[in-house]
């Protein structure tokens, strides 16, 4: 059992790996300061060195919201089996929407829902989850939304050169803020490895404590950082390209100074609350940062029905993420034929889902451009309906 | 809820973040500045841009020595 539940944890980080390779190098590739493979390379390997960094986080990951320890409620490898899996399937489905949903969220969800299912709902400490996980959860894309807003503002008021005489509109030359993405998104590569990883240590190390093989509190073993390390760079490498075309191109039109400042505030807010041990959402907190951004620079636009459905996303992966963990909790409460019952549905429709994602492939080499490649050929089309119409315009006239 | 913390976190994403993008942006600006052809513009801004960027440089990995355990104990 607990080999298992250290599987499915590994791999709970592998789809969070490629579930938030967006936050980082979405903006980057939008504004091509990066090419799409050299990205998801340079994220992997950050969010690696980002895992070893650090092991705080992991000491207090579902600390409290779950009631556990000596006086409190005995938390068993079936609960956290049981929250994983439903962590993983609802990271499956927002992926394959190309939802930017928050993986901390589904994971906390999930084991709420299965302790729910499996413990009772007194195991739940709820003032510790509205402090915990919902509150910030309004505040993380509230604080890196007005961050991004205002550096964006900073960047293009800083940058913006008139002709002292005249007062006409010199060449701006922002094109460095290109190279600047390049560093700023490997900052928040490597805050996301910090945060991301650790939480899937957290859990290895909940369940080596429960299983008795640990000694409580202590932080986690080397080979559980290594592993959780490895996973996290590995699903980061695999990239998930759907959310990447939500955030680079779905919420807003990303400029290289608005890229800048926009991952700046992300990087920013993810390392500084999570060193003053008020963990935020990375996901949210990006997202957030690119709205701000779009709204800070003028002349461009947020698509308000991309970001509501994000919103939307958002308010169901707590309870959905928990629905599938209490579901998977009942499974595994009916003894053995019910744990392998639940790994193999929970396999079957792991795979599944990427069966169905083949179907509409988005990669590296569309993951962005699609969106102008479909006006290019709309364009072309309406030319040819010109031209077979028998158009009395001159054809020079086409360009 | 820790009002308190969260205040913090704002303050300190705010601090981190503005003090990178302004130092990053006068270097922007004062390579776009130097790299202008109509004007001779003096020969200390294009060494004062690249101060910029390293004062940035320095701004960012002054902010990792501070989160890093490793480092600051």
């Amino acid at each position: 059992m607990v080999a298992l539940v250290i599987s499915l944890a590994l791999f709970f980080d592998f789809t969070n790996g490629f579930h938030d390779t967006a936050n980082a190098m979405a903006t980057p590739i939008a504004t091509g300061a990066i090419k799409p493979k050299t990205a998801v390379a340079l994220a992997a390997v950050l969010n690696l060195v980002g895992a070893f960094l650090s092991t705080e986080v992991a000491k207090t990951v579902s600390g409290g919201i779950i009631r556990e320890g000596s006086d409190g409620i005995q938390i068993t490898p079936e609960i956290i089996f049981a929250g994983l899996m439903g962590a993983i399937l609802w990271n499956m489905i927002t992926w394959l929407k190309g939802l930017p949903s928050s993986s901390s969220h589904a994971l906390f969800g999930g084991l709420i829902g299965a302790a729910i299912a499996g413990i009772g709902i007194h195991s739940v400490n709820f003032e510790s989850l509205m402090q915990k996980v919902i509150l910030p959860a309004i505040f993380a894309p509230l604080i890196a939304g007005a961050v991004a807003y205002l550096c964006t503002r900073l960047a293009y008021a800083l940058t913006s050169r008139h002709d002292p005489e005249t007062g006409d509109k010199l060449t701006q030359k922002r094109g460095g803020f290109r190279t600047g993405q390049i560093f700023t998104s490997s900052l928040v590569a490597l805050a996301h490895g910090t945060n991301d990883a650790q939480k899937t240590m957290g859990i290895i190390t909940l369940v080596l404590i429960a299983a008795g093989t640990q000694d409580v509190g202590s932080g986690p073993q080397f080979w559980v950082i290594a592993a959780c390390a490895f996973a996290i760079a590995i699903g980061t490498y695999a990239g998930g390209w759907r959310i990447i075309r939500t955030m680079g191109s779905g919420l807003t039109d990303v400029k290289p100074a608005q890229g800048f400042a926009a991952e700046t505030s992300t990087a920013a807010a993810i390392l500084s609350s999570s060193h003053l041990g008020f963990a935020l959402s990375t996901t949210q907190v990006a997202s957030g940062s690119v709205i701000g951004s779009g709204l800070g620079r003028r002349g461009s636009s947020v698509r308000w029905g991309t970001a509501g459905r994000i919103a939307i996303g958002w308010l169901f992966t707590l309870p959905a993420a928990g629905i599938m963990g209490a579901l998977t909790a009942w499974l595994v409460m009916t003894g053995v034929v019910g744990i392998v019952l639940a790994a193999v549905a929970g396999t079957a429709a792991v795979l599944y889902m990427y069966l169905h994602s083949k179907r509409s492939h988005v990669s590296h080499h569309n993951a962005v451009e699609v969106e102008e490649a479909g006006q290019a050929v709309r364009f072309r089309k309406k030319k040819a309906i010109a031209v077979g119409r028998g158009n009395t315009k001159p054809k020079g006239d086409l360009s | 809820m820790k009002w308190l913390e969260l205040v913090q976190v704002a303050g300190a994403t705010l601090l981190a973040a503005g003090s990178v993008v302004v130092l990053y942006s006068l270097g922007v600006r004062l390579t776009a500045v130097a790299g202008d052809i109509r004007e001779n513009s003096p020969s200390w801004i294009r060494p004062l841009a690249y101060a910029c960027f390293g004062l940035c440089g320095v701004a960012v990995l002054c902010g990792l020595y501070l989160i890093i355990p490793y480092f600051s104990g």
